[in-house]
């Protein structure tokens, strides 16, 4: 683990009004009432197609860790309620209770099957496509926040009952380290190919996360089961590999054939997927084969700014006229391709993306928050594209702006060491309080901060860690006191650049 | 790679054929620590070198061995008598016994175990095939349940360590 001593640009220039206000929407999603989902709702049943809940809250916790990690490293203020929100909307049965039917397969390729017995508990077998996203982002919050509230026993349950149906109570109790027992064993006895998200198809894309996890795992704990499964699915796909004849990240393995599915029609959403997660544990691989895949799925638009090829997506052939079946679902091609751009640091392809976004696709703020709304049509009329799914337009352009080139990768691979926890870091804030700079250099033993207080009333943060200190701040009626253990400091209604010096502060872990 | 970080969920169960002949179940070796590992005789590489070393662990522990019950089960019990796992054993790695079954009592312990195996064609293997395999080796308690497990990486040192101390522990109760 590491702490670099060198401050990365991105932290140095903290967040801007657009990443604030992506911020700001994943917290109004957190915050909703149990059952409210609005600008969240789906075009598929059940969570069938990409914007199904859990991957607009997993993504959207991504997001906030990439932000929080990269770009606000000293401010968890501004993210913990927020991710921890999202976590706990994972565990709802609106989100997982899909698996029970879903659990019984029947799809056209699967037909062999049969029906498959229903299965209640959405993390027991298959369903990676759920339970690698709880149990990453539950782990994820843990190293992050140096938080175990997920480690306790029973705090990722899954509970569901109703009046006049389900043959009695569901209660299914693990958690974060069960959960990873589960997934890892789940692999183990996949041999290491990964675990099947609709029963018999273990995709690529659902398994990356999955490796996350794990390496959240090993932060916490010492271990290291993702170098274990790493080499393990290297290994049980190197008779696959990752890519196809066409250079595009292959979809998915039949389980029982080892049949491999191809990403035959380069659907940018595979790819997109792939390789914004694949990056990190594999990023030579992923690096070496962005060019050309990306070069496949872009589209070059006059005025500057790009977008993505979204086409049908194929479901099968009609047993009886032999056609390909298609349907015209949104795939969220053009997020999916955004959020591996940002990972790829390639910054030219990303500003034309996020300009299209922006000039086409509605952008809509609502108390300070970012969202692009939900739109079913396709093209304008001048042929712009620009259907937007809520996992696009709440969480993956999310994720592409807060992320910064290999901001996974460093997740992955240059955790906090547990001396950031030591540095002086904004635990609490009045409500009308933004922070968009927020971090601690280490040489000079200075806290950094810019903070916006948006009312005309009392504002205030908290600071931990602060021992002796001197406070600068370029507006000159600010004050401080004491809370407990934390030190308030109590702000002016607007903008307030704030330096916090420590100089007796010493790293502890 | 110490996989004692992750636990293995259940608890060891098997119904199966010692090499002798006899049925077996773990109870039958209640009271003794298991050390487990699953394979089949006509592996050419992950078996021999795994079995090699665990012989290895065990000649070092000395006369505390004794209290460690080696089994090696069958992931192709198709080909893996009794009596060929008895005559592989003699050969390999003497102080392993030998446990196979039908396909339905192997699959049974496999899946407690979570042990992966499938059957993959290979011409230039015996039979035309080959069963690549899950090559962690378990340690059982005298209790019967999980005490750890080690992935084909695993140091030797730390395989013997772990065992060490387990053999220690169970001394001073």
């Amino acid at each position: 683990m590491s702490t670099p001593t060198q401050i990365a640009e991105a932290t140095r220039r903290g967040v801007d009004e657009m990443q604030l206000g992506h911020i700001k929407r994943l917290q109004q999603i957190a915050d909703y009432p149990p059952g409210e989902w609005a600008g969240m709702g789906r075009a598929a049943h059940q969570g069938d197609d990409f914007s199904g809940y859990r991957f607009q809250l997993a993504f959207g916790a991504y997001a906030l860790a990439l932000g929080y990690r990269h770009r606000l490293p000293n401010a968890p203020v501004m993210f913990k309620s927020a991710f921890s929100g999202l976590v706990d909307k994972l565990l709802r049965a609106d989100v997982w209770m899909y698996w029970k039917d879903v659990s019984q397969g029947g799809s056209m390729f699967n037909a062999h099957l049969g029906r498959l017995s229903e299965e209640w508990d959405p993390v027991a077998r298959d369903n990676i496509m759920y339970s690698a996203y709880l149990q990453s982002t539950a782990t994820m919050f843990n190293v992050l926040f140096d938080d175990d509230r997920y480690a306790q026993p029973g705090a990722l349950s899954f509970r569901f009952n109703a009046l006049f149906w389900g043959h009695g109570d569901k209660d299914f109790s693990y958690d974060q380290n069960s959960l990873t027992e589960v997934l890892y064993w789940q692999m183990v006895q996949n041999g290491y190919l990964g675990i099947a998200c609709e029963p018999n198809c273990v995709f690529q894309p659902c398994n990356q996360p999955a490796i996350l996890g794990f390496r959240m795992h090993d932060q916490l704990t010492g271990g290291d089961i993702a170098d274990d499964v790493v080499a393990g699915y290297k290994k049980a796909h190197a008779e696959y590999g990752h890519v196809g004849e066409n250079g595009h990240y292959n979809m998915l393995v039949l389980e029982d054939s080892k049949m491999l599915v191809q990403n035959a029609e380069k659907y940018a959403w595979v790819d997109g997927w792939v390789g914004a997660m694949m990056n990190a544990w594999n990023r030579e691989f992923v690096r070496e084969h962005y060019a050309a895949q990306v070069a496949d799925v872009l589209v070059e638009e006059a005025g500057g700014t790009l977008s993505v090829v979204c086409q049908a997506v194929s479901i099968g052939t009609d047993p009886d006229t032999g056609e390909e079946i298609s349907v015209d679902i949104d795939a969220d091609d053009f997020g999916w391709v955004a959020a591996w751009v940002s990972e790829m640091g390639d910054e030219e392809t990303l500003a034309g993306l996020l300009a299209h976004a922006d000039r086409y696709m509605n952008p809509t703020w609502t108390d300070g928050a970012l969202m692009y709304k939900r739109n079913d049509t396709k093209y304008d009329a001048d042929g712009h594209y620009v259907r937007m799914g809520p996992m696009t337009g709440n969480s993956l352009l999310a994720y592409a702006r807060l992320n910064v080139e290999d901001g996974l990768w460093g997740l992955y691979n240059e955790p906090w060491d547990r001396t950031h926890f030591s540095e002086p870091l904004v635990v609490g804030r009045s409500d009308d309080v933004d922070i968009t700079t927020a971090y601690f250099d280490r040489d000079t033993k200075q806290l950094h901060l810019v903070v916006s207080s948006r009312g005309d009333g009392p504002a205030h943060i908290d600071i931990s860690n602060v021992g002796e200190f001197e406070l600068d701040a370029d507006r000159g009626s600010t004050r401080t006191d004491r809370h407990d253990d934390l030190l308030r400091v109590h702000l002016p209604s607007g903008t307030t650049a704030v330096t916090l010096s420590v100089p007796e502060w010493t790293p502890a872990s | 790679m110490d996989t004692r970080l992750v636990s293995v969920p259940g608890r060891p169960q098997f119904d199966l054929v010692d090499h002798h002949g006899q049925p077996v179940t773990i109870d039958s070796y209640a009271g003794q620590y298991l050390l487990v590992f699953f394979g089949f005789t006509n592996c050419a590489m992950v078996c021999p070198r795994a079995l090699a070393r665990l012989t290895g662990v065990l000649d070092r522990l000395g006369r505390d061995a004794e209290l460690i019950r080696p089994l090696y089960i069958t992931v192709d019990p198709e080909r893996d008598t009794p009596a060929v796992m008895k005559e592989f054993l003699a050969r390999t790695a003497p102080t392993f016994i030998g446990l196979t079954g039908t396909q339905g009592q192997v699959d049974a312990a496999k899946e407690a175990f979570h042990v992966f195996a499938r059957r993959k064609d290979d011409p230039s293997a015996p039979d035309g095939y080959v069963m690549p395999h899950t090559a962690f080796t378990y340690v059982v308690d005298p209790d019967g349940t999980f005490a750890a497990h080690f992935g084909d990486a695993a140091p030797d040192d730390d395989i013997h360590a772990c065992l060490h101390e387990f053999l220690t522990a169970s001394a001073t109760q």
